[in-house]
């Protein structure tokens, strides 16, 4: 399976400490984000780190992944849809998608024995576009060393 | 009210890689692979209930149970703005609603429970990210002449901004 990342939320651990914030604070958005830019990128760390020790997942939401998937079989697709609502297919050609999921999907899939091959692929391809390591690192650091 | 769209999917460009790879993809395909974000603030807690009974977007919103409520922080509708009678009635009520909810934290009582006072009427403030397809479908229901004011008000300056962000998905609106 070959899996390349077309576009994700900017910024993704900025996005999700913004998110975060925005529950426990009443500055308005523009305050945040100067608060957050200021505090730097350990602290989005510190928040997603809560976050994820919490499990307060809604956060995580706003992590948008738009990826293409190539050589993947039409089983597997519906072995994953079934178990995951929120991941969205699109047919392109035979073995050939569009998918797009949120980074809190993706935590679900990395649990799942028929998602994990898919899920590690996705992070895979993130890493490799350096997008979101700081998240990867925080949130499936322990994970991809036990491999 | 105050609406912002914070990022959105560079859709333009993902068709153009795409092309680029010989794949064929029309942009109505490619509605549920467009997401936005968006901030919102100063609307009522009446418009944020009616918003997130649209299940297929992500929240976060300010919580009562840690900020604190103003005495300047409320909707007032028009419908009550314009009666001068009406409106000493709302604002006596609010008023004591505050009184009240300042009363109970001052007797010791936590933020959690004694936000159970306050009015739907306060504003609040809160962050979406939801994809076009979705955005639409919501739009059609809540910018309808029949939709509650407040929340055609929002949804169409939601719309709008999605639609100068990325036409290509609104063709029948551009």
């Amino acid at each position: 399976m070959k899996t390349s990342v077309l576009w994700a939320t900017p910024d993704p651990e900025k996005t999700i400490a913004l998110a975060m914030r925005r529950c426990y604070s009443t500055k308005t958005l523009s305050e945040l984000v100067s608060e957050l830019e200021s505090k730097g990128p350990d602290y989005w760390k510190h928040l997603i780190g809560l976050a994820i020790r919490d499990k307060s997942f809604d956060v995580i939401e706003h992590f948008c992944i738009l990826v293409l998937l190539e050589d993947l079989d039409e089983k597997e697709i519906f072995s994953i849809i079934l178990k995951n609502p929120f991941i969205r297919f699109t047919y392109l050609k035979p073995k050939v998608y569009l998918a797009s999921l949120n980074a809190r999907t993706l935590i679900e899939m990395i649990h799942q024995d028929e998602c994990k091959e898919l899920a590690l692929s996705i992070i895979k391809s993130l890493k490799d576009a350096g997008i979101g390591n700081l998240f990867i690192s925080v949130v499936f650091g322990g994970m991809l060393i036990e491999g | 009210m105050k609406v912002n769209l914070v990022w959105h999917t560079n859709v333009s460009a993902v068709k153009d890689y795409l092309n680029k790879k010989g794949l064929k993809v029309d942009y109505s395909e490619l509605e549920d692979h467009t997401f936005y974000m968006f901030e919102i603030e100063d609307v009522s807690r009446v418009t944020t209930h009616q918003l997130i009974r649209h299940r297929m977007a992500s929240y976060d919103q300010e919580s009562q149970r840690f900020s604190a409520a103003s005495r300047e922080s409320f909707i007032i509708p028009s419908s009550i703005l314009s009666k001068e009678e009406a409106h000493k009635v709302y604002n006596d009520a609010l008023r004591f609603c505050v009184d009240t909810f300042e009363k109970l934290i001052s007797l010791g009582v936590p933020k959690e429970d004694a936000r159970y006072i306050m009015p739907h009427a306060i504003k609040t403030k809160l962050v979406m990210t939801v994809n076009a397809k979705n955005l639409k479908h919501i739009a059609d229901l809540r910018t309808a002449p029949q939709a509650q004011w407040e929340i055609r008000e929002l949804i169409s300056t939601m719309r709008d901004l999605a639609i100068r962000a990325t036409p290509e998905i609104w063709p029948s609106t551009k």
